[in-house]
């Protein structure tokens, strides 16, 4: 179909470098390879650039490549043997625009221990602010089990921060309403 | 959305990209575009030639076999020519015999 859209390659990765990066970083939890995935996940974008139609497919497109490449990574370590998500003790090195509050760390720790379908749909949610239709396609997957990820997802979270982050140790009405 | 929704929110923003990042990007994408279009030089080279050897040996074989051909079709026409040498040979000595032996 014809588009009258003209991608600029470097604009598009100027764009959208810190979602890419954020997202595979959230996924892997290892900046490194969060790195070598966003290079990946734009290096593919170039090939296909052809095929995108506009700016919101650019975006849509590369969400979803990079929680593909994300997940393809997870598996590649979890066949290894690999233990991810080592990458938060190393937040002191990072420069201090980079780092989190504590609670923020601590959420993202938290965040690293759920199954990793409720993290994908955790961290569109709240990273990418998408509704669950929106996540349902940027994860190939049906809105039923988006909507079931991110509820499951978010109340193991809560129990979990009420556990152990002092800031959320609160009555148990506020952990019903999940 | 309840606060720790909002705490979850604003502990998930984007996190800015690494400094080297875009440089690195940029700099994979010259390596593996510049050899690609090297790469399909060269594709279309050992392509082009392949089709000239066919093309070139489909030639040279289609000639040799027309050259078989005609040196076959002559030597056929010789040995019918010689056939007919000597049957008319034959005959015509059949003839002057015949013709002696009126005569007489």
């Amino acid at each position: 179909m014809a588009h009258d859209w003209q991608p600029d390659f470097e604009q598009l990765v100027d764009e959208h470098q810190s979602m890419v990066f954020s997202l595979a970083l959230r996924m892997t939890g290892d900046r490194g390879l969060a790195e070598e995935i966003a290079q990946d996940v734009f290096l593919e974008l170039d090939r296909h650039l052809g095929k995108i139609e506009s700016a919101a497919h650019a975006c849509f497109w590369l969400r979803r490549v990079a929680m593909s490449r994300s997940a393809d990574a997870l598996r590649r370590r979890r066949v290894r043997g690999l233990d991810l998500w080592v990458e938060i003790k190393e937040h002191h090195g990072l420069p201090a625009e980079v780092r989190m509050s504590p609670l923020g760390t601590r959420l993202e720790q938290l965040m690293a221990t759920l199954p990793e379908a409720q993290r994908a749909a955790l961290v569109l949610r709240y990273q990418e602010d998408l509704t669950p239709e929106e996540i349902a396609a940027s994860l190939d997957a049906p809105v039923a089990t988006v909507k079931s990820n991110l509820q499951r997802g978010l109340k193991l979270l809560r129990a979990k921060a009420a556990a152990h982050l002092k800031e959320y140790v609160r009555p148990k009405e506020c952990l019903r309403g999940v | 959305m309840d606060e720790f929704e909002q705490e979850l929110r604003q502990a998930f923003e984007r996190q800015p990209a690494p400094l080297g990042l875009k440089r690195s990007i940029m700099a994979s994408r010259r390596r593996s575009s510049a050899p690609r279009g090297h790469t399909v030089l060269w594709q279309r080279l050992a392509a082009t030639l392949a089709l000239a050897a066919v093309l070139g040996g489909a030639a040279v074989w289609h000639q040799r076999e027309e050259q078989r051909k005609g040196e076959a079709a002559y030597r056929q026409v010789m040995t019918a020519l010689r056939i007919t040498n000597h049957a008319l040979d034959h005959m015509n000595k059949q003839l002057a015999a015949h013709h002696r032996a009126s005569q007489q």
